[in-house]
């Protein structure tokens, strides 16, 4: 049990959990059973795609393009829902393996063309979004499905069932990075290339399943997205890939590579989610929870970095003192 | 000018302790204008500390340092440099986009009256430092286009222009050639002679025996010779360094079976090997032996599959073998320490752990999952038999020495079951302990039968350690001999000869 308990997401967690209790003290409506489940629902959609964009830090590169590539897939969704007839579980179910296929795409790309994974995710940012409006003259598709707005807002036992998909695939996640060989041959490939070469690992190969793990889970929160609004557009998903990117980064994970812990992504998407909630709880204009949330990165990344220095200075002063 | 015998800089007494380490105690070094001085020790000894006190990184605790009698304090690099001490470290700190001459004047460019760079005055000024240097390097060359020697030039003629009087080397020539060994040392003895103090540090005995004037030797971080005290000769520095006498620094075990574990017939590759044969014994190590860039590094990277042969054959155990990958190489049962542990060695992100087991993922997984159990117990035995330090399988690995480095990367090859291992440069910038446990791994490897291809430019390691000694000059194979038939000399003549046949 101690291998998942590590000290990089101490500070983090210890974090979220003192903001919890400051907004839980001062708001009111925080802990209103409606208030929390609202939370799950509002968590849900960047901590799953957040867990692609992590994976494939962990191995080294960046994933820019998930927030487009929701719109795109919303899209396909909806065309193939609407226009095609396709039954509902057939159509989600194609959807994610499309979202796998464009993410292994993007895998490949930077991995066998060495194309830096940033430029072709950049350019998927660009592009995909372009191609999701080439879907029914650009415009959004409504009421896709009776069945479809259940996936986000039906209940298990009470609970919103998105609770129990971040359950399920962050426990996944946990697991597959912790226990498998797959996991293990992820942080060796963002930790040291060459030498995961040397050891006999497929490099290439590593980081584009990494980039199709990403892909899966964009079409995880694609899916989720479609559900919530039954419906697809080609604008949904805007800067969700920052969101993404600055819940792992608000958990501690380190863009380098190579390390971290996968719920980091998690507890700083619950982290933001949380502030930004007790901040529309309290009223705050949009504009101000923006600059908020960037503030909170700042933080978050400067206290991790200044760690080592304050961690010493503590240590300089006991010395004085003996 | 000063008395004769008073020192340029005197280091009296300094104490400096790092978090649960007293690195250096009550260190005392004398450094003299127009003199070389050795400064040698095991790794950890403190030399680094002292290094970086003299350089105004880490300021002592206790203690003084005094320039030409006046006590001064240095608790920056800059202030370091404004006294006229120069560092050159392991790490160059030259810009490697910038030329030649902008990196002799770094930070310190001269201006023209508008405040733009002043390039006329910045050339001139280069052209003259390297030319007094008799440095034959143009000052407009980009530094990222010269060779490792050439950038460590830029670095001493960037010392000299600044002024230094006082020029610290950290391990200067563990990039280097022989030719170009030279070429430092000869720049550094018209340093000498010029009047410059030098401090040199390095773990090459021989090297260091051949250009020093004088040796202060550290260990556990107190000087246990001073200058004067010692005589300039590898066995007694070695001796002072280890704290007692080593008889068998080569302890060498003959474990060569009749039996063949791998043959190489005439093989070839793009990267400029070509009819390269050999046979290889079960227990025997065969010495690669050359210079640098004569093509040793290249018929390592054919052997495992890095890159690929144009031409001939590579058999292990009778069964000849498609190298496409490393994973191929692995697979028949090889297995490669490349030179470079930090570059393509050594994962800074995993403890030891993982950096033993990285080459084993598929021996240690079954149905994709890892056996986490089995890798912590195969790893924590491997490092209480290698006597790794304490607690080495659970630290990043940044944390261990040189040494233990080296020690865990040779682990990942006896966790993977090779059966022929290839090691190039295997103890470059390991201290004598270290040194003496990897010729002992290298005995145990042996006789479990495990075949070995050394690559060394210790010359007289190689000779020492090989069963028999191939002779490599411009990308093939000249001669194989027994190391009794070859002397340093042979081997040093045979890299430099013209011809492509040894004198034989």
């Amino acid at each position: 049990m101690r291998r998942y308990v590590d000290a990089q997401l101490l500070g983090p967690f210890a974090a979220l959990i003192l903001v919890t209790l400051v907004i839980a003290l001062t708001t009111e409506r925080f802990l209103d059973p409606g208030n929390l489940s609202n939370l799950a629902l509002q968590v849900a959609i960047v901590a799953l795609i957040g867990i692609g964009s992590t994976v494939v830090v962990f191995s080294g590169g960046i994933d820019l393009s998930s927030g487009s590539m929701v719109a795109l897939l919303t899209m396909i969704l909806a065309t193939a829902i609407k226009s095609f007839g396709v039954p509902l579980w057939p159509a989600l179910i194609g959807a994610l393996v499309i979202g796998t296929a464009i993410g292994a795409l993007n895998g490949v790309l930077s991995a066998y063309l060495r194309i830096p994974s940033f430029i072709v995710t950049l350019a998927g940012l660009i592009a995909y979004r372009g191609l999701a409006l080439m879907f029914n003259a650009g415009s959004p598709i409504f009421s896709l499905h009776p069945g479809l707005e259940p996936v986000f807002y039906g209940t298990l036992f009470g609970i919103p069932l998105p609770f129990f998909y971040l359950v399920a695939f962050y426990g996944a996640a946990t697991m597959m990075m912790m226990n498998t060989r797959l996991g293990r041959e992820i942080y060796a490939v963002g930790g040291n290339p060459a030498a995961a070469k040397l050891s006999g690992i497929n490099v290439r190969r590593v980081q584009t399943i990494a980039f199709a793990i990403a892909g899966f889970m964009t079409a995880v929160g694609a899916v989720l997205m479609a559900a919530r609004l039954n419906s697809g557009s080609p604008n949904y998903g805007q800067t969700l890939e920052l969101q993404a990117i600055a819940a792992a980064v608000v958990g501690g994970a380190s863009l380098a590579g190579g390390r971290g812990n996968i719920l980091s992504t998690l507890v700083g998407a619950l982290t933001i989610v949380i502030v930004q909630n007790a901040l529309n709880l309290n009223a705050a204009p949009a504009a101000v929870q923006n600059v908020i949330l960037g503030l909170i990165i700042l933080v978050a990344v400067g206290l991790d970095m200044w760690r080592t220095e304050i961690a010493h200075t503590l240590a300089r002063l006991f010395k004085g003192r003996r | 000018m000063p008395p004769a015998d008073e020192p340029l800089w005197n280091v009296v007494e300094v104490s400096k302790t790092y978090p649960g380490v007293l690195a250096n105690d009550r260190v005392s070094i004398r450094l003299m204008a127009g003199r070389i001085h050795g400064l040698m020790g095991e790794n950890g000894c403190g030399k680094s500390t002292l290094i970086r006190i003299l350089s105004g990184v880490h300021p002592p605790d206790s203690g003084e340092i005094r320039r030409q009698g006046k006590r001064v304090n240095m608790t920056t690099p800059t202030e370091a440099r404004a006294q006229g001490v120069a560092t050159v470290f392991q790490e160059f700190s030259i810009v490697r986009t910038l030329t030649v001459a902008e990196n002799v004047f770094l930070g310190r460019w001269p201006r023209t009256a508008l405040g733009l760079i002043d390039w006329n005055t910045m050339r001139r000024r280069s052209r003259e430092v390297l030319a007094e240097l008799e440095i034959a390097i143009d000052p407009d060359a980009i530094t990222a286009n010269l060779s490792v020697a050439q950038q460590q030039l830029v670095e001493i003629a960037k010392a000299v222009a600044a002024d230094a009087q006082l020029i610290i080397l950290d391990e200067p020539t563990t990039a280097l050639g022989v030719d170009e060994i030279d070429l430092l040392h000869t720049l550094l003895r018209r340093m000498r002679d010029k009047g410059h103090a030098i401090l040199y540090v390095s773990h090459r005995l021989d090297e260091v025996t051949a250009l020093v004037d004088e040796v202060t030797v550290l260990r556990g971080g107190r000087v246990v010779a001073q200058a004067g005290e010692i005589a300039i000769e590898v066995d007694a520095i070695v001796n002072a360094m280890i704290g007692g006498s080593v008889k068998d620094h080569y302890p060498k075990k003959c474990n060569t079976h009749p039996e063949v574990a791998m043959s190489v017939r005439s093989i070839s590759t793009v990267r400029g090997i070509h009819d390269v044969s050999f046979t290889l014994h079960k227990g025997e190590v065969l010495g690669l032996g050359g210079v640098l860039g004569s093509g040793r590094t290249e018929i390592a990277r054919a052997l495992f599959g890095l890159d690929t042969l144009t031409d001939g054959d590579v058999a292990v155990a009778g069964r000849s073998l498609r190298l496409r990958s490393p994973a191929d190489a692995i697979r028949a049962g090889l297995a490669l320490v490349t030179e470079n542990r930090k570059t393509d060695g050594l994962f800074f992100n995993f403890a030891g752990r993982a950096n033993m087991s990285s080459a084993s993922l598929p021996r240690l997984s079954a149905f994709g999952f890892l056996d986490l159990k089995r890798e912590d117990a195969e790893a924590a035995a491997l490092a209480r038999e290698l006597e790794l330090s304490h607690g080495a399988t659970d630290k990043s690995v940044v944390h261990l020495s040189g040494g233990n480095q080296q020690k865990v990367v040779i682990a990942r090859w006896l966790l993977s079951d090779a059966r022929v291992l290839i090691l190039d440069e295997p103890t470059q910038g390991i201290d004598i302990g270290a040194k003496l446990a990897v010729y002992r791994l290298i005995n145990r490897l042996t006789a479990q039968g495990c075949a070995i291809v050394l690559i060394s430019s210790d010359h007289e390691e190689l000779l020492a350690m090989s069963d028999r000694v191939a002779v490599v000059q411009k990308g093939t194979i000249v001669d194989i001999r027994a190391p009794q038939d070859l002397t340093t000399a042979d081997l040093v003549r045979a890299a430099t000869l013209r011809s492509g046949r040894t004198a034989a």
